[in-house]
């Protein structure tokens, strides 16, 4: 029955027709620059996998998706509707054509299992005890979890939350599911289990999946394209085959985890000394790309030593002792004091 | 960039204002989460209600020995009836149980709001188009805008039951001689305003704990900071808001008795 449905489905859409589209989106958040002209579209019932530096706002771009956030400029399309300018209560219409597996699954604590996959059919539909008892089961049996349907959230494994969140997102059979980095924290069998699943889905209901994970193996099973996410920006989306063999230099680095390839020099001196690229502020970033134009690589590296976000000092013993580093306000006299002088 | 505290406390007031004005709002959705209701009324009454019991017996037991004493060098004793009648039903039994649900509930619900809100439940909420206000908020709002009139019923007989006995054992008032001056510690109008006065701080501390809750962001550093925002502010405004109204209750009353 899901499979006529499905058929009916894409007679009546253009099957060409780009289900999620992000024109130009930007957000700024504290200070930091999220997304910076975030330009993408996915297509009916592929998977689209979005990969990237952690902390570099690819779980924000999954929030604009749904609407729970909003973009400083841009445009987000969803089906061919705008969704940036949509109120609370268009809003809540558009968010019953998804579902989401957040990362931890989100389950709700005092429900069991069998009751958080049956909230949204509780909320949102009108069928009777029994049918909800079917889909629930069909659900539950789907992520193999019917055995356990009385226990509580607190009461089970990381892994089976996500596959209890996964029956709960798909409770509805929407049209798109998202996910927010569905293998984290899981161990290789029980990711794979997952990827599976995200497979089956695709194949046998038609879903339209969008899949954020640095998780380089689960991408290449999974995704129909990927989409490399870097300093708010795609860089590349092709199949996993053209992101395999990717010409770019970060592409490459990224997917041999740091062994092949190279980043430019902001994000090389961000990972130099451990953070992510995505999580510099905007003042640093751009005091780097400053010293990269005017002075040779090796000297920028001096400029990471940064405060960290929160304002805490920086931990003792930290970089900080490391020679050649100083502290960001002598760095930015000295970068003054370069400027000052290449002017006359 | 950091906010000017005064800019973060209007628009923390303001937040939780619109909150709670949303969640009385959907009173309509009531009888669909008549068992949230029901279970929030069981762990905020039924549960508490040891607790507030065991308070405001003491309350009234050291009450009634401390004004007794005062009443001895009077050769007045007898009239510690009056007084602990009148203070607990308009003062103490309201106020006291307020502080205690404060402490054991408003907390609470601040912290497991806030961590529902920080492991993303409440996003998950969101995105399967369940109101979280009506879902999670209105029926704690409710229970404890029931449950708190209620306790303070509980809590103020509690109180004077505890001012009796040590008034009979330890101050040697007879038990009739205390009822006689009790009748005359409290009128009707006294204890509708006690009850009010209950709602009030219910449903204030209410609002105060889902609103740190819902606005809780950080982790579990923010979760403790949401409760203890909860209990620092909803005993203040409990303190603030119980000075007010009692001043307009005696203006009112003065007014009524200018009249006639």
């Amino acid at each position: 029955m899901a499979g006529t449905d499905t058929s009916q489905r894409k007679a009546r859409v253009d099957p060409n027709k780009p289900v999620v589209e992000f024109i130009g989106v930007r957000k700024k958040l504290s200070g930091r620059m999220i997304l910076d002209g975030l330009d993408f579209s996915v297509r009916r019932g592929e998977t689209f996998v979005i990969i990237g530096y952690s902390g570099t706002g690819k779980s924000v771009s999954l929030r604009h998706m749904v609407g729970l956030m909003k973009p400083d400029e841009g445009s987000i399309r969803i089906d061919g509707d705008e969704i940036t300018t949509m109120t609370q209560r268009e809003l809540e219409v558009l968010r019953r054509k998804f579902g989401v597996l957040f990362q931890s699954g989100a389950l709700i604590g005092w429900l069991n299992l069998f009751q958080n996959v049956e909230l949204p059919l509780l909320e949102h539909t009108k069928m009777s005890k029994r049918k909800r008892a079917e889909v629930v089961q069909e659900k539950l049996e789907l992520v193999n979890l019917w055995q356990d349907r009385d226990k509580f959230p607190s009461e089970i494994s990381g892994g089976m939350k996500k596959r209890a969140g996964l029956a709960r997102a798909i409770a509805l059979d929407p049209q798109i599911v998202l996910y927010d980095e569905p293998s984290s924290g899981l161990d290789p069998v029980i990711a794979h289990e997952i990827d599976k699943l995200i497979n089956r889905l695709r194949d046998s209901h038609g879903m339209t999946q969008i899949v954020v994970t640095h998780d380089m193996e689960s991408a290449y099973t999974i995704a129909s394209r990927i989409g490399m996410f870097y300093h708010g920006k795609m860089l590349q989306i092709g199949t996993p085959n053209e992101i395999r063999t990717s010409a770019v230099p970060e592409v490459q680095h990224f997917i041999t985890g740091g062994r092949e390839g190279a980043v430019s020099t902001r994000s090389d001196a961000a990972i130099q000394h451990g953070r992510a690229p995505g999580m510099l502020s905007q003042r640093t970033a751009e005091a780097i790309d400053a010293a990269a134009d005017a002075a040779p690589t090796e000297q920028v590296y001096v400029l990471l030593e940064e405060r960290p976000d929160d304002g805490t000092p920086a931990p003792a013993g930290a970089p900080s002792t490391t020679p050649e580093l100083k502290p960001e306000a002598e760095l930015e006299s000295t970068q003054e004091h370069q400027t000052h002088e290449e002017k006359p | 960039m950091k906010d000017f505290w005064l800019i973060k406390v209007f628009r923390g007031t303001g937040y939780t204002l619109v909150l709670l004005l949303e969640a009385l709002g959907l009173f309509t959705h009531a009888w669909k989460r008549r068992a949230a209701i029901m279970g929030q009324m069981h762990i905020i009454g039924a549960q508490s209600l040891p607790i507030a019991c065991f308070f405001m017996l003491l309350i009234g037991m050291v009450f009634a020995l401390q004004t007794g004493i005062e009443f001895a060098r009077f050769g007045q004793t007898n009239l510690v009836g009056l007084v602990i009648v009148s203070a607990m039903v308009r003062e103490l039994g309201p106020w006291m149980t307020a502080f205690v649900l404060v402490a054991r509930v408003g907390s609470s619900m601040a912290a497991e709001i806030g961590t529902m809100k920080v492991s993303e439940e409440i996003d998950a909420l969101e995105v399967m188009s369940v109101n979280p206000v009506s879902y999670v908020v209105m029926p704690r709002v409710f229970a404890y805008a029931i449950m708190g009139p209620v306790l303070t019923v509980f809590g103020t007989l509690v109180g004077i039951a505890g001012g009796a006995i040590v008034a009979n054992i330890q101050l040697g008032v007879k038990l009739e001689d205390f009822l006689r001056f009790a009748e005359r510690g409290a009128e009707p109008l006294d204890i509708y305003w006690g009850l009010l006065k209950s709602l009030v701080f219910s449903l204030c501390a209410a609002a105060v704990a889902c609103s740190n809750g819902m606005r809780t962001s950080g982790g579990a550093v923010g979760v403790g900071q949401a409760s203890r925002n909860t209990v620092v502010i909803a005993l203040t405004l409990t303190v603030f808001l119980n000075y007010l109204l009692t001043s307009f209750y005696r203006m009112v009353k003065r007014l009524v008795a200018g009249l006639m």
